[in-house]
This record gives structure tokens, sequence and C-alpha cells, in this order.
């Protein structure tokens, strides 16, 4: 398993794929790989994120490893779905075509055990909260780069509320909505990078069980 | 002593008639004429009047013949989409991994909105002379590397094929000389290198040590042998574990970005000049009294050092409040002082 977890943090994702299968081959189950190597992997990562730099170049390789292996695990017609930790929908809203950052952040939360759905960018505000609706997702994350989304991310508090999704927390993120306020842009918290965006993830998670 | 005087003179240490202030309005001149931010990109004689008009309305010490980080790019291919109210985004990036051979510089005076800035940067000049510091834009050799190719492609071609990777580095860097050399021709008296993607939160500082910084020192190098009045770096976000290198590239004015501690950027750059670092958001969501707080308190923090540009981290948003603008300005010139005495 030490062998997968330093694949995933070299984000060597043709090796990280050989570990997980000599891992199966040994008898390991597809969960024990998540809980034991990649949601250890991504403990190291945000650890040293913390400590030292939030660094995209890092985090986007061991982010693509990860989601080799997560395939690998699951392919995208098994019979099985990985169990997970709740449904977050992701979006980047209409007018804001930056992906980047909501990438990151499906990356992210995917390996800790989240069933990310990605609305994309370019979003229509009706098709998030449908998607939010329809998943019963507990949170909804909105990524943005662009100061003119801002108008539409301060009205999806009040959209969700008037459609009886008012118990669904809502995050912002990205560089440019990172330097307002949760209060100012009128949603439940502003992530100031994934991992952040994360803690606060297993924070309502937590308390939701 | 007039703008440029006064930028010279912060920039080699020496005493000011008062802090020169440098707000970073771009697409705010367009929005202060009445005019849409789509017409202000694309046409280089609109986007010089709307500056100038910026210029005359706060009286600040620098004039932009600055777009939007798409215009290499564009010039090279990629496929822009134009919206009234808004930059523009990219549709399709100029090259795929298996064509970056296929890339030729592009002609400044031919190739894309090109053409357009560097008319900015001629009608600029020709009207402010020697009084106010005219600035042209290129971006740095990570930003363009990554304009070219979209961020998660340059990323991994910078790891999967790192040959390849420092190829397009080096074209990008010919790209950068060729262009911000013909903006020197039209008049601009520097043109700023751009490089938010070589920050320490998209690249660690080994990976700018070895691939940006001997790109940068070659760019510097070339725009101070075509005449550039100053080598001056905008790199946004947490910076400081780069800092140090930026005197071997060859930067003499470092922009630091409202995440980075000024005192923390003294220590690490004490002999290069240094503008910020307010928060871009706090000119839409602040008011005026505290813009001027937040400017004095700056002044004051420089003011035993000297070797500061007032200014904001990074762009002045568009949609601000003149009257925060306004009230920078005031700031730097004194005028409260005077007002006290």
């Amino acid at each position: 398993m030490d062998l997968l977890i330093k694949t995933l943090l070299d984000g060597d994702q043709a090796q990280a794929i050989l570990e997980v299968n000599k891992l199966r081959d040994a008898g390991f189950s597809q969960q024990r790989i998540i809980t034991e190597g990649v949601e250890k992997a991504m403990e190291q990562l945000d650890a040293k994120c913390t400590l030292e730099q939030f660094n995209l170049l890092e985090i986007m390789l061991c982010g693509r490893a990860v989601m080799g292996v997560m395939k690998e695990l699951f392919p995208p017609d098994a019979p099985h779905p990985p169990q997970t930790r709740g449904a977050v929908v992701v979006a980047a809203l209409e007018g804001d075509v930056h992906d980047l950052g909501k990438n990151i952040l499906k990356m992210v939360f995917t390996a800790k055990g989240y069933r990310v759905v990605d609305c994309g960018k370019d979003c229509p505000l009706d098709r998030f909260i449908d998607s939010a609706e329809q998943e019963t997702a507990f949170v909804v994350g909105i990524s943005g780069l662009i100061t003119t989304i801002i108008p539409q991310l301060r009205r999806v508090r009040d959209s969700m509320n008037e459609r009886g999704l008012g118990h669904i927390k809502l995050i912002a993120g990205g560089a440019v909505l990172k330097q307002f306020s949760a209060e100012s842009l009128n949603v439940d918290y502003v992530a100031q990078n994934a991992f952040d965006g994360l803690h606060y993830l297993d924070q309502i998670a937590g308390d939701k069980k | 002593m007039n703008g440029i005087e006064r930028i010279k003179a912060a920039i080699s240490f020496q005493k000011q008639d008062h802090v020169p202030v440098m707000p970073q309005v771009f697409g705010h001149a367009a929005i202060l004429s009445a005019v849409t931010l789509d017409d202000y990109i694309r046409d280089g004689d609109l986007l010089a009047r709307c500056q100038l008009n910026a210029q005359e309305f706060y009286g600040y010490d620098a004039v932009f013949a600055l777009m939007d980080v798409y215009v290499e790019s564009e010039a090279m291919g990629s496929v822009l989409v134009y919206q009234a109210d808004r930059y523009p985004t990219v549709k399709a990036y100029a090259a795929d991994v298996s064509g970056l051979n296929n890339l030729t510089v592009p002609d400044p005076y031919r190739d894309g909105r090109m053409p357009e800035l560097i008319k900015a940067a001629a009608y600029l000049r020709r009207e402010v002379g020697n009084n106010v510091l005219v600035v042209g834009c290129v971006l740095g050799p990570m930003t363009l590397a990554v304009q070219l190719l979209g961020m998660e492609k340059a990323i991994y071609l910078a790891i999967d094929e790192p040959e390849q990777f420092t190829r397009l580095l080096d074209f990008a860097t010919s790209v950068i000389i060729r262009f911000g050399s013909a903006q020197l021709e039209a008049g601009v008296h520097l043109p700023v290198v751009f490089d938010p993607a070589s920050s320490p939160d998209v690249i660690p500082p080994q990976f700018f040590r070895e691939f940006i910084l001997p790109r940068l020192k070659q760019v510097f190098e070339s725009f101070k042998q075509a005449g550039s009045a100053v080598n001056w770096l905008h790199t946004t976000g947490p910076v400081e574990p780069i800092l140090p290198f930026y005197t071997q590239a060859g930067v003499e004015l470092f922009n630091i970005d409202y995440c980075v501690s000024p005192l923390n950027a003294m220590q690490a750059l004490p002999q290069t000049c240094l503008n910020g670092n307010i928060k871009p958001v706090s000119f839409i969501e602040k008011t005026p009294a505290e813009i001027k707080a937040e400017s004095s308190n700056l002044i004051d923090l420089f003011a035993k050092r000297g070797g500061f540009i007032l200014s904001s981290g990074c762009e002045i948003p568009p949609e601000s409040k003149p009257e925060n603008i306004a009230a920078m300005v005031s700031a730097a010139r004194g005028d409260g002082e005077q007002c006290q005495r």
C-alpha cells in the first residue's frame, strides 16, 4: 500500500495503476485500496499543501493519478459503483468558461470518497439547481474566475431556498471569489483552495451523520 | 515632478514630491468612458482615448496599452468568444500537443489584435510624451505556454514530455521578445511582463528556478537592449518563495499581490522597487475612506525605505467604484494631510 501512496503522491498514474492491480491480485478489496491507499495519499498531499504551499502542478498530477486509479477500480460501466460519503454537485456558472478550479475540486472530493456530479462550465443556474435536487446533493460548489458571475452567484442561495433546497450547503471558490466574504456572496462558505473546501465538506458530512 | 519623473525616482529609491500612484486601470477605463469592453479591447485608438480620459479624470501616473491575456495566443490561432460587457474567453486554444511544432512567431504588425495594441501604444505616447508612464504588456513565458495549450495540457506536458515543454517555453520567449520589442518601438516606456502562471500556487519554486527564471532573464535583457525604461514583472499570488529569484531575472519593479506581506517582500527584495498591494475587489466592496486608510498605511509602511509605488494587487476590476480609485490617488498625493495642515 505504501508504494501506491508514493506513486500517487509522485503523480505517476501508470505506476499507480500497476500498484492497484498488484494489491487486487494480493486480495485487497476495492474499498480497502481506497481508504488505506488513495485517501491516505490525499491526506498527505493535504498536509503538504497546508504546511508548504498549495501548488496546482502537484495537485493536478496527483489528481490525474487518483482519477486513473478510481477508473481502474470502478470502470464507468462497473456493476457495483463505489460507496460514497454523499453527493456534491459542482459547476462554473453561465458566462464563466474557466473550469480548471472546478476540475481540481472534482478530483480532490472524489478521492476522499464523495460522489461528484460535474455540471461543467458555462452552466445555467436552473440546470445547476436541477442537478442538486436530482442527485440529492448535500453540498454544491461553484468555482469562479471572473467578477461578472457574482450577481448570478448571489442569487443561487435564494433560488435554492425557493425550491425547498435550503438544507443544501453552498460553497464558492476560485481566484476571484475567494477574495470575497461568504456573507457578501450569499453563500455558506468561501473555500481558499480545494483542500479548504474539502475540510468544510468533511465537517458538513460529519454533522450530517 | 511629473508622473514619469516620480516613478523613475521611486525605482531608483530617490525622493519624490509624493508617492507615485499607478492604479491598474485597464477595462475600467472603458466603463468610465461609457464604451463596451468588447470595443475597448479590439480598437487601439479607442483604448488609448479611454486610457487618456481615465488618466485625466483620476490624475495618476501611468497609462496602459493593455487589452487582455489572450492577445498573443489569439494571434497564433486561439479562437476567442467576445462579449460586450466582459473580457473575451477562449473557445479553442491555438495548439494541441501534437501541433506545437507548427506554431510560428506572430507578426506584431499583422496578426490578431497585436497591431491594435501597437496602435494604442503609439497613440498614448504621442499624447502624453514623457509626462506619464506608458506601459505596454506581454505575457510571461509560463503564462503564454498555458494560453497556447490550456493549463491542464501545459502542465501535463511539462511533466510527461519535458523536452517538448522546454521547446514550447523557448518558442514563447521568442514571441514575447518580438511583441515587447515592437511595443517599445511604438513608444511604450516599458512592457510589463505579466506571468501569473509562474506563481508558486501554480508551479513549485524549483520548477520556476529551472524552467522560468532563465527565460525571464532573457526577456528582460532583450527589453533593456530595446530601450525599456524599467523591468517590471507582475506575478500574482503568494510569491514569497520565489521573490529572491527576481533580482537574478533582472526585475527592477515588482508588483506584489494583496496576499503578499509587504514586509516580507521588502526583506526579500531590499533593492527592488515594489508596487501594490490593495486587494482588487476592495475597489468594488469598500468605501473611499477605507481605501484611503489602506493606501495611507502602505505609504507609511514604505516611507522609511522608499522604492514604492502605490497600486492595486492586480487589475482593478472594471466595475470598481470610481470614488475608490480617486481615494487611492488622493492618498498618494497626500491630499488629506494638506487639508489637516
